[in-house]
Order: structure tokens, then sequence, then C-alpha cells
């Protein structure tokens, strides 16, 4: 299975939202990472066949989805960044309905729910109505609803904003075990979301695909470009307006400083391994947007 | 269960609704009751007007002809000829009743043989009316134009259906006032806008539509079962209007009395060319409201597929509706100017009175087509229309 976005742009009126986008995708789970207004909720809708873009067409094993429509939807999972609900339904019923939606027969409707809340871990709530649940019970019901008719294609906009830490990591690992023979894009902030999971990594800024690696590779960009150095809080301030710093730690009043930097910040500071985390900062903070390009 | 079901209950089948439901039946109920209670006061003073109507039936009778007219004169004198005002104070008199009735009804039979006069802007109505035309047209040698052919057509029409008879029909003119008048479109297709307005602008202001439009069945079937669901609403809201006024009607003098002579003995129908007794009116009135109830839930699903709030859809529907019902209340001369427009709004094609009620026919490549034809036509452009651009809408719909 492949899926292909060739020349791919959006634009909303005169603001050109995405900008000729290429990129091919295969089974495996893609992490889709940058800043805010990068285009990344624009990319997914059009993925999701809710938004049609300006220019450019996706091929699904070589057709146009806008041409196969309702065969290439049947095979599409999406979760979106808002997830909305009636106000009169209840958790099993906005799965019930998700399942019309998507023409699932009645047993199989059955048998995915049980099973898919037994995995989010709404067993015991699906007959509760929607808006009594928490923020992070929405967002578990929402994946259990993008998950329901085991599609080929998962698209994910933010899944794990509001769960907590141990929500997110078994989102992770549901997501994980899901992704044999499939291919699942995950947009998020959060850039530990995919770190572990992902195959690949897409860096987006100002509608265009920056850069498409895995986790190593990136990690290898800035591998000589991440210090670790001690200061005091004062000079911390005064620093740290021009450098980009990835993390500080307060240990026994000196600052512990995670620096990201190609060049050695101070005589004292040692290098240290990078994370994606650094990667995404040095990318997005550090490199000079022209070198981006 | 099925996206229809799915979207039958988000309409229909919540507890919203039923509430609302509930409410709307209690209000026609009142006004079916009311309405009975005010035409005549008690259930005794129905038993005598029906005992003292039995003797009036059948054709006129100059006798009864000259009191009733005697009576009428005095209670004018007396009340004013304010009609809704005389009907108020002699509602407790069935004598007085029957005589304003008979008096109604010789005036039925002489603008059945006389007709309109040469000068009035109405349809030419009556036996010598017609005739004169006819003759005229003759005498000029325009045998062959639409409007000779739509004279004979409705002299003929008029011959077949016979001078009006005197008939007991109070509780049915009742109903058909009800059914018929203007009153009918605030109390029915006002709530049915609010039921319909969400049908499709919920998914947009809920977000729903992310979901939707993402899936298999989101683009068509959607529209079928939302579209299925509009119509069946419709229907249950239009029947509870057509129950309630129809029971509380009735019910409060216990009689059917009058359901099996023509409609031409009902005042408002005098002058219609349809020749169906009582009952068949009913059931084709029932029908034709029904009928547009559901093209106006057609009409206003198809703005709700393209707004993003239920306010306002409500607010473009009512609009529509109102300007429909101001347009056609305007003076003839400005009525004249857009005849066609009033004549295809929503103000007249929905009411069954303006439909059956007269004679109206159109001139469609030289053949005679009534009234009720060219609406049921109109209507049904109309519904096409509406459910084609919902369709296409839906499947060229995005979520920005």
């Amino acid at each position: 299975m492949e899926l292909k976005f060739e020349q791919v742009s959006k634009n909303y009126k005169d603001k050109k939202v995405l900008k000729d986008i290429s990129v091919k995708m295969s089974t495996g789970v893609y992490g889709l990472l940058g800043p805010n207004g990068a285009g990344k909720t624009t990319m997914i809708k059009i993925m999701a066949d809710v938004l049609r873009p300006t220019n450019g067409r996706i091929l699904y094993d070589g057709q146009d989805i806008h041409i196969i429509g309702n065969e290439y939807r049947a095979k599409v999972g999406y979760l979106p960044q808002e997830i909305s609900f009636y106000s009169n339904f209840t958790g099993g019923d906005y799965l019930k309905y998700s399942a019309a939606l998507k023409g699932m027969g009645k047993l199989y409707t059955k048998n995915r729910i049980e099973e898919l809340a037994y995995h989010v871990g709404l067993q015991d709530d699906l007959k509760r109505q929607c808006h009594t649940y928490s923020g992070g019970m929405k967002r578990r019901l929402g994946i259990a609803q993008a998950l329901l008719d085991n599609p080929e294609i998962l698209i994910l906009d933010e899944p794990t904003a509001g769960l907590d830490p141990l929500e997110r990591v078994k989102f992770r690992n549901i997501i994980s075990a899901y992704s044999k023979d499939r291919l699942v894009l995950l947009s998020t902030h959060i850039v530990s979301d995919v770190e572990h999971i992902a195959s690949k990594i897409m860096m987006m800024e100002y509608g265009v695909i920056r850069y498409m690696n895995t986790s190593e590779e990136y990690i290898k960009m800035a591998q000589n470009c991440v210090w670790l150095a001690k200061m005091s809080a004062e000079e911390l301030v005064e620093y740290q307006n021009n450098a980009v710093i990835s993390n500080v730690i307060a240990k026994d009043g000196v600052m512990e400083v995670r620096v990201i930097d190609e060049e050695k910040p101070f005589a004292d500071a040692v290098q240290t391994a990078s994370t994606l985390e650094d990667v995404y900062l040095y990318i997005f903070d550090y490199l000079p947007e022209k070198a981006r390009r | 269960m099925s996206l229809f079901m799915f979207e039958l209950r988000k309409l229909l089948l919540n507890k919203k609704t039923a509430i609302l439901l509930l409410v709307l039946f209690a209000l026609y109920s009142v006004i079916g009751f009311s309405t009975s209670l005010f035409l005549i006061g008690s259930n005794d003073a129905y038993k005598d007007y029906e005992t003292l109507s039995a003797d009036y039936e059948g054709a006129i009778d100059t006798e009864k002809a000259e009191k009733s007219k005697r009576v009428y004169d005095e209670i004018c004198a007396r009340y004013g000829t304010d009609s809704r005002m005389i009907a108020r104070c002699i509602k407790d008199s069935p004598e007085t009743i029957l005589d304003v009735k008979y008096k109604e009804f010789c005036e039925r039979i002489d603008e059945y043989r006389n007709g309109t006069p040469p000068e009035s802007n109405e349809e030419p109505y009556g036996i010598n009316t017609l005739q004169s035309k006819i003759g005229e047209l003759e005498k000029q040698g325009q045998q062959n134009t639409f409007e000779y052919k739509k004279l004979c057509d409705s002299l003929q029409k008029l011959t077949a259906l016979g001078e009006p008879e005197f008939r007991n029909i109070l509780l049915w003119e009742n109903l058909f006032t009800n059914w018929g008048e203007h009153m009918m479109q605030f109390l029915l297709l006002i709530p049915l806008t609010f039921l319909i307005a969400p049908v499709f602008a919920i998914e947009r202001s809920s977000g729903m539509d992310h979901l939707i439009l993402s899936s298999r069945h989101g683009r068509r079937e959607i529209v079928t079962a939302k579209l299925l669901s509009v119509l069946v609403t419709s229907t249950v809201v239009v029947m509870v209007y057509l129950i309630a006024t129809f029971v509380f009607c009735f019910l409060p003098h216990a009689s059917f009395y009058g359901w099996d002579t023509t409609i031409q003995s009902i005042p408002e129908y005098a002058r219609s060319m349809f020749g169906f007794k009582v009952w068949q009116f009913t059931i084709v009135s029932a029908a034709w409201l029904l009928f547009t109830g559901a093209v106006y839930s057609l009409i206003v699903s198809f703005i709700s597929s393209r707004m993003k709030s239920q306010m306002s859809v409500v607010g473009i529907s009512l609009a529509i509706l109102f300007i429909n019902v101001g347009l056609a209340a305007m003076g003839d001369g400005v009525v004249q100017r857009i005849q066609m427009i009033i004549d295809f709004g929503l103000a007249n094609v929905t009411l069954i009175k303006e439909v059956f009620g007269g004679y109206k026919v159109f001139n469609v490549f030289g053949m005679i087509v009534s009234y009720p034809v060219m609406a049921a036509f109109v209507l049904g452009i109309s519904a096409v229309l509406a459910t084609g651009g919902i369709y296409w809408g839906q499947k060229h719909r995005a979520v920005v």
C-alpha cells in the first residue's frame, strides 16, 4: 500500500497554507512535527478527504483519492484535532453512529466496540452521556472511533492532547501494535509521542515539509550540537535571550542547562547525546530559515 | 442501528422533540377545541342547530331566504357588519346562526347564477357571467383563444356541479378554516422550521463534519438518511396538527354531520370547481398539507446544508415564509404585477383554500392545467432542486 502526495498545495484566498507538498508514504508510523501554523492540520484534512487541495493530488496505490472517493474513505480512520459529540449521545451511541457511517455490520460493530472500549479503558463508561466525559476520556473515545473499522490508513491529529502520561504511554502502545501492515500518520506537538514509534518523521514549516527522516537520522543531524553547561540563575537569565536552550535543571542553586549550539558555548560545557526534542529545537529555533530550505 | 435511525433520533426521537410535540399537540388541541366552541356555544346549542337546519337543507327556498335576510339585517343593525363580530355575538343562538348561514347560502346561489360583476378584477364566475363573456368572445371571433377555452371549461364544470344546496356543514367549515387559513402556516410551518433547521447545520456547528465527511457513507448515504428523517419528522408534525385539530374540532359536539355533502356547501369552497365530497376533500387536504409540509422541510434542509448556525437557518427560512405571506397580502395592484410569484409562493401553495377553493387554471402550451396540478409540479421541482442541491453540496463539502 502506498499513499503519494503529488505537488499538493492549498490556498485560503491569497494565503498559501500548503506549498507543493510531494511525499510518499507506505506502511508504518509517520510522525508529523512542526510549529503552530505549519500546515499540519491542513495536510491531515486533505489526507482524510475532508478538504480538497487547490492543486495537486493524492494517489492511493496509484489512484486519485478524489476519484475513488468512498473506496478510499472506507480505508481511512480519522481522529480530528477537536473531537465533537452530540449532546444526547452516550459513548456507545457515538461509536455505533461512527460504525454506521463507516458502513459496518451489526455483529462486527458490537465486537469491535467491546474490543476497543477495553483497549482504551472505556468499557464501563459506554453508557454514560458523552458530555459527562473528561477531556482524556473524550480523546480515548475518539481514538476508539478512529480504529473502529480496522482502517488501513489511520490519521491522527494531536491524539494525545489532554491525555495523562499513563494514557499517553498506553496510546503509543496501541498505535505501535496497530501499525503493522498499516499506515499511521500522527501529527503532534509532543515530540516524545513520535520519537519511539514513528518509522519516519516529517518536520513541517510554512506549508512545506522540510525534512523526512528516521528518528536516528534526525539525532545524527544534531549529534555534535547538544551541550550541558552549568551557570548561576542570574547568568541564565542573561544567556537565554541569545541561546537555544532545550532544558534547565536546578541542582543545589546551580543551573544545569542543555544548550543547542554548533559551537561549544562555554569552555566547561560538555557535549551530550541529542534527543529528538533537541533536534526539533535545532531545526526550528537554531538553524536560520535559509539553512532549512 | 442504521444511519437513518440515528438521524431520526437526532431530529425526532429525543426528549426535547418529544416535549415540543406534546406542547404542540396541546396547542393544536386547544385551537381545535376553542374554534369549535367559538362557532357555537354549547353542545346543546349545536344539537338544536342540527335539528333546526334539517328543515332548511336542500335547494334554495325563497320564503326562508327572505326571513333569513330580515334577521341578518337586524343583526347587522345591532352588531355591525363584521362577520367575526357577528359570529361571536350569536354563538349561543342556534336560530340566529342558521339565519346567518342561510343568508350566506342565498348569496352563494346568487353568485352561482349571476356571478362576478363585469367590472370585477376577479376570475369570471357564475353561469350568466360566463355565458355573457363567452358570447362576447364568440362575437369577436376569438373561439381559438385560451381565454375562450378557459371560460367554456369553467362554465362546463360549473354547470356539471349544479347549484349549491344548503347543508349543515358547520363543524367541517371550522375544520377547513383551521386547515386552510394563514394561521395554519404560522402554527405548523414555524415549529417545523425550528425542528428541521439543525438537520445539516448541527454537523458544522458541532464539528461532527470531520467524522462524517471522512467516512465511507458521509457523502451520499448520510444525506439520504437525513432527508428521510426530515420527511418522517415533517409528516409527524403535520399529522399532529391534523389529528389534534380534527379530533378537537368534532369532539366538543360529537358529530360528523355533513361529511357526505359536496365541498361547495362550505362558504370558502363555494367557488371550487372540484366535485369532492367533504370526506374526500378532508383526505385530499390532509395529503396536500403533508406534501407541502414535506417540500417546505426539504427547502429548510437545503438552507440548513448551506449554513453553519441553526439560528441562521431559522432566520432565513422564516424570512422566506414571511416575505411570501407578506407579498400575498399586498394590495391588488402589487399582486397583479407579481401574480406568478404569488401563485407559486409558499403563502399560497400551502393554503388549501387558495389551491382548491376557486377556479384558477394556467395555459401550458395551449392546454388548460388546473392550479393544484401546477402547484404540485412547481413544489415537486422545488423539492427536486433542494434535494439535488443538498446531495451536490455534501459531495463537494469541505471542512476548513
